[in-house]
């Protein structure tokens, strides 16, 4: 039940925080994929370097993790041909809709509607692509719910 | 101050400590597929879902929490018109918007992230698996926008 708080706690901030960097707003993805506003490739510059360095210094003083007790730790997943052919297919449906994952999320908050719209899509082709995994005789891999690089979790 | 767009040089390090937070609390990568994921997963016992699943909620939690701060919830279907470049009758744009949504879903479900597990979490530990797909996915996507901008003749 804490973790799920945490879980709770940890999205909010997120969702606030894109919402309020306009990160929700189409017209501001589109203009960074047509490389005409650098704000959000900086933005994810920034919350990569500033996470990168913070997890490698949990790591270095051997921190165990506040609400599970583990040692945090993580290891690298190596390149699969899965994670390039999903990730084209993500691209294409991110250069259409102008929005991914997250920023459906915090949009629905925000009382802009659409993004249903675009989340039933995102339920659907994940709805999907277990029907594929199911029709395949063998059970889809293990860590394909997984995020690359990561050594617990049930994916991100 | 909330009005105005919050500048990447703060939400960027907001982001990455939500990615160390969330990591110091449970060792785990955060994102936000995980949480549709769950949806699908569990969809006739909301009751179990997981802590990505509440991760997205509190994702749309956050987007409504910065919108009431802001007094800026405004329920509407307009999605922008992303430029021009997104069919402006209601009907064709939600079927776009549906698709688009479904091939993201099934991509990132293959790829096993979108852009917040790929291209921030995984990024910032840097798990190949991560840079190969965060790579293939704003080169498909940067690409793929530029051309249908061209093809659709919408403004810039």
């Amino acid at each position: 039940m804490k973790a799920k708080l945490l879980g709770l706690l940890a999205g909010a901030v997120f969702g606030f925080v894109i919402a309020w960097a306009r990160v929700t707003d189409p017209d501001v993805i589109r203009r960074m994929l047509l490389l005409k506003e650098p704000d959000v490739f900086l933005l994810m510059g920034a919350a990569i370097g500033v996470g990168g360095v913070g997890v490698r210094l949990l790591r270095a003083v051997q921190f165990k993790a506040l609400l599970t007790g583990e040692r945090i730790n993580w290891v690298s997943t190596p390149i699969h041909a899965r994670h390039v052919a999903g990730s084209v297919m993500f691209g294409a449906g991110w250069s259409v809709a102008c929005t991914c994952p997250g920023p459906v999320a915090a949009m629905i908050g925000q009382g802009h509607l659409a993004g249903i719209v675009a989340g039933a899509g995102l339920l659907s082709g994940i709805a999907l692509k277990h029907r594929f995994d199911r029709r395949g005789s063998a059970p889809a891999p293990a860590n394909v719910s997984q995020p690359a690089g990561h050594s617990t979790g049930p994916g991100l | 101050m909330l009005l105005e767009r919050c500048p990447w040089y703060v939400a960027g390090p907001l982001l990455g400590l939500v990615l160390v937070g969330f990591r110091a609390a449970l060792n785990k990568p955060f994102g936000a597929l995980g949480g549709f994921i769950d949806i699908v997963e569990k969809k006739p016992l909301w009751s179990r879902l997981g802590v990505s699943g509440f991760v997205l909620i509190g994702m749309i939690l956050g987007g409504a929490i910065y919108a009431g701060v802001t007094g800026t919830f405004q329920p509407t279907f307009s999605y922008g018109t992303t430029g021009g470049f997104l069919p402006t009758s209601p009907a064709l744009m939600v079927a776009v918007l549906l698709l688009a949504g479904t091939v993201m879903g099934f991509g990132a479900r293959l790829a096993g992230g979108c852009t917040s597990g790929h291209g921030l979490t995984g990024m910032s530990l840097g798990s190949s698996a991560s840079i190969a797909a965060t790579m293939t996915f704003f080169a498909t996507a940067v690409v793929l926008a530029n051309v249908f901008t061209w093809l659709t003749g919408a403004a810039r």
